[in-house]
C-alpha cells in the first residue's frame, strides 16, 4: 500500500485564445502521466503562487503523446479571478497537476448509435469523447454511428467543430442568435431529431449549463434513453475528501444522497441527478 | 548507533503516544483512504478521520465551499456515514496503517455524544477520541455546546465517564473568552485540547445579490485564520495544564513552528491537504530539517519557548 501518485509539474506550451474568453493550454507532462479517459479531469494550481489559493478542476480536452511527453489540453472559458490569471500564463510557466481524476464516461458496447449533446464549453469533455469512440468505430467498433448535436451562443463560439466533423457521421448545430444551424437551443434541438432514433439502440452523451442538463434529463425521461453528463460543482480537493463538491441523487438506498462530483463522478447517469 | 541527526518527534498528548506531533485535521482527509495514494499513512502521527455522528448525516445542499482571500469558506454541514458505516466499512482499511487513529465525533445532545463514546471506545483500532463542541444543542434552543463553560462541561463529563481512552476536545473560536471554556472542559476531564475550529464567517456574489453559500454563513479556514488560532493557543496553554494541539491555517513547517513556539504539544494540518495532498509529510521533513539547523534533538524542547519579554 506504498502511495503510487503524486502532485506532476506540467509546463505549459500554449494558451491561446481559440474564441472570445475562450483559451485551449497545452501542458506538457513526464510521459509516466496515467491513461485519462473521456470525462476524467485534472485539478490545477499555478505553481509557486499564493492566489488563487485553491485548485481548479478542468475536463481534459485532448491528450497525446509528443516526443516522450504526454501533451494534455483544456478549453476553458475565462469567468472569475482564477481563469484571468490562468489566461495570462505562457510558454514555460509551471503549474502543479494532480490528475487524472474522478469516474468518466462508461462506453456501452452495444449501443450502437451515439448522440453527444454539447453546450457551450460543455464541448470540452465530449470532443474527448467523441474522438475515442470515433476511433473504436475505426477499429473494433465499425457499425458504431456518433452523431453531435453542438449549440453555442454564436457562431464563433462553436469551438471543436472541425475535430468533432471529423469522428462524428455528423455533426448538427444550434446557435442561440441564429448565425449558424438551427436557430434555439441544442436541447430544442435534439428534441425536434429524437424521433428519428431507434431508442434500445441509442446512447447520449451530455455536457453544458446546468438547466441545459436539466432539460436533457427531462426530454430523455419520456423515453427512457440512457445518457451520461458530466458535472460541475465548486471543488477544493478533487480527491474526494473535503465533501465541498455535492450532487444530490436519488438513486440506491444504500448510498448517501449526496455524491461527490470528483470522486463518484464528474460523469454520472442522467437520472441518478436529482435537479434543483 | 544511534543516529544524532534525527531528531526526537515523540511526543505523549494527553495518554496518546504518538511517533511525532504532526496529525490531520478532521473533516480534511476524509476517512484516510482518499490521501493514501499521496501520502504514507504510517509517517503521520496520528490520524482524525472526519466528524461521525451516531447516525448518518446528509449534510447542508450545494454550493458548500468558495474560496476567500487567504482561505475557504465551507459549510459541509457535517455530512458523515455515520459510526456503524464507519467502523464496518472505513476503518478496516485504516487498520493495516501503523498509524492511531482519532475519531472526531459530535452529536446535537448530551447523550449522543454519550452514546457516540460509549461505543467507539469498544472498537479495536480507535486510539483516542476528539470531542466537537461546535455543534448547536438542539435541546437548549441550538446554542453552541463550546460556547458555553457549562454545556461544554457537561458534555466532556459525561463523555470521560463512559471511555477510557483518551478524549480531546476542539474548541470553537466563536466565543468571547476561549480561556474560561478549555478551563472548564479540563475540570471536566479533557485529556488534550485541540483548537481552533473553523471561524463563521459569509461571501457574497455581489452580481446576483446572494450569500455564495446556500447555508448563508460557513466555516472559515486556511492561512487567513492563522494569526487568530496561534494567539488562541498561546493563550490557552498558559491557563491550562493539559496538552494543546495547534490547528488553524497551518500550510508549511514556518506556520507548524509557531504554534511548537508558543507552546501546542501538536498540530493539525487541515486545508493544507487540499491544496497539496503531501503537506503532512512535507511538513514533517522542514521541521525535521529546521531542528538539525538549529541544534534541537527533541521537539519537546521546542515546545513552549517563546519569549515574550
Amino acid at each position: 500500500m506504498e502511495p503510487d501518485k503524486s502532485i506532476i509539474t506540467g509546463k505549459i506550451l500554449a494558451n491561446r485564445e481559440v474564441a472570445e474568453n475562450h483559451f485551449v493550454m497545452a501542458l506538457a507532462v513526464p510521459d509516466d502521466f496515467e491513461e485519462a479517459l473521456p470525462g476524467q479531469f485534472i485539478m490545477l494550481r499555478v505553481k509557486g503562487r499564493e492566489f488563487p489559493f485553491l485548485a481548479r478542476p478542468f475536463s481534459i480536452y485532448s491528450i497525446y503523446s509528443l516526443q516522450k511527453m504526454i501533451i494534455i489540453e483544456i478549453l476553458y472559458q475565462v469567468v472569475g479571478k482564477g481563469t484571468i490569471i490562468l489566461s495570462r500564463l505562457g510558454e514555460d510557466d509551471e503549474l502543479n497537476i494532480l490528475g487524472p481524476l474522478g469516474r468518466g464516461f462508461d462506453i456501452v458496447p452495444d449501443r450502437k448509435k451515439i448522440a453527444i449533446v454539447a453546450g457551450g464549453i460543455g464541448v470540452a469533455p465530449l470532443s474527448f469523447l467523441a474522438e475515442y469512440l470515433g476511433k473504436q468505430a475505426s477499429g473494433f467498433q465499425e457499425d458504431r454511428k456518433i452523431v453531435c448535436y453542438m449549440g453555442a451562443k454564436t457562431s464563433e463560439l462553436l469551438i471543436d467543430r472541425e475535430r468533432l466533423e471529423d469522428v462524428c457521421s455528423r455533426v448538427i448545430i444550434s446557435t442561440d442568435d441564429g448565425s449558424n444551424g438551427y436557430h434555439g437551443s441544442v436541447t430544442d434541438l435534439f428534441k425536434e431529431d429524437i424521433r428519428s432514433y431507434k431508442y434500445d439502440d441509442l446512447m447520449v452523451y451530455s455536457c453544458g449549463p446546468y438547466p441545459m442538463m436539466k432539460k436533457m434529463a427531462e426530454i430523455l425521461k419520456e423515453h427512457s434513453i440512457p445518457c451520461q453528463v458530466s458535472m460541475e460543482e465548486r471543488m477544493a480537493c478533487g480527491v474526494g475528501a473535503c465533501l465541498g463538491c455535492a450532487v444530490r441523487t436519488g438513486t440506491q438506498k444504500e448510498n448517501p444522497l449526496y455524491m461527490r462530483v470528483c470522486k463518484d463522478g464528474p460523469v454520472f447517469d442522467i437520472d441518478t441527478i436529482i435537479w434543483r | 548507533m544511534e543516529n544524532i541527526n534525527i531528531p526526537i518527534m515523540e511526543v505523549n498528548v494527553g495518554g496518546l503516544e504518538l511517533k511525532n506531533p504532526i496529525m490531520t485535521a478532521s473533516g480534511t482527509f476524509g476517512y484516510g483512504e482518499e490521501y493514501s495514494p499521496y501520502v504514507d499513512l504510517n509517517r503521520l502521527g496520528a490520524l482524525i478521520v472526519k466528524g461521525l455522528s451516531l447516525e448518518p448525516k446528509e449534510g447542508n445542499p450545494p454550493p458548500r465551499i468558495i474560496e476567500t482571500t487567504a482561505g475557504m469558506l465551507n459549510a459541509v454541514g457535517l455530512e458523515n456515514v455515520g459510526i456503524r458505516a464507519f467502523i464496518e466499512e472505513k476503518l478496516p482499511f485504516l487498520k493495516q496503517f501503523d498509524v492511531p487513529v482519532i475519531v472526531n465525533v459530535f452529536g446535537e445532545t448530551i447523550e449522543e455524544y454519550t452514546k457516540v463514546a460509549d461505543i467507539l471506545s469498544n472498537v479495536e483500532g480507535i486510539a483516542g477520541l476528539e470531542i466537537n463542541i461546535s455543534c448547536p444543542n438542539v435541546k437548549a434552543g441550538g446554542l453552541e455546546f463550546g460556547a458555553d463553560p457549562n454545556l461544554a462541561y457537561e458534555v466532556i463529563h459525561n463523555v470521560k465517564s463512559v471511555t477510557h481512552i483518551p478524549v480531546i476536545v476542539k474548541l470553537t473560536p466563536n466565543v468571547t473568552d476561549i480561556t474560561s471554556i478549555a478551563k472548564r472542559v479540563q475540570e471536566a476531564g479533557a485529556d488534550a485540547i485541540s483548537l481552533i475550529n473553523t471561524l463563521k464567517g459569509m461571501s457574497v456574489d455581489i452580481e446576483k445579490r446572494v450569500p455564495h453559500l446556500e447555508n448563508i454563513t460557513g466555516g472559515l479556514s486556511g492561512p487567513g485564520i492563522k494569526p487568530v488560532a496561534l494567539r488562541m493557543v498561546w493563550e490557552v496553554t498558559r491557563e491550562v495544564s493539559i496538552p494543546v494541539i495547534g490547528v488553524g491555517g497551518i500550510m508549511n513547517a514556518r506556520d507548524a513552528l509557531e504554534f511548537f513556539i508558543v507552546g501546542a504539544k501538536a498540530v493539525q494540518i487541515g486545508t493544507a491537504n487540499f491544496v497539496n495532498p503531501r503537506a503532512t509529510i512535507e511538513i514533517l521533513e522542514g521541521i525535521e530539517q529546521y531542528m538539525g539547523e538549529n541544534g534541537i534533538s527533541d521537539i519537546n524542547d521546542l515546545i513552549g519557548t517563546i519569549i515574550t519579554e
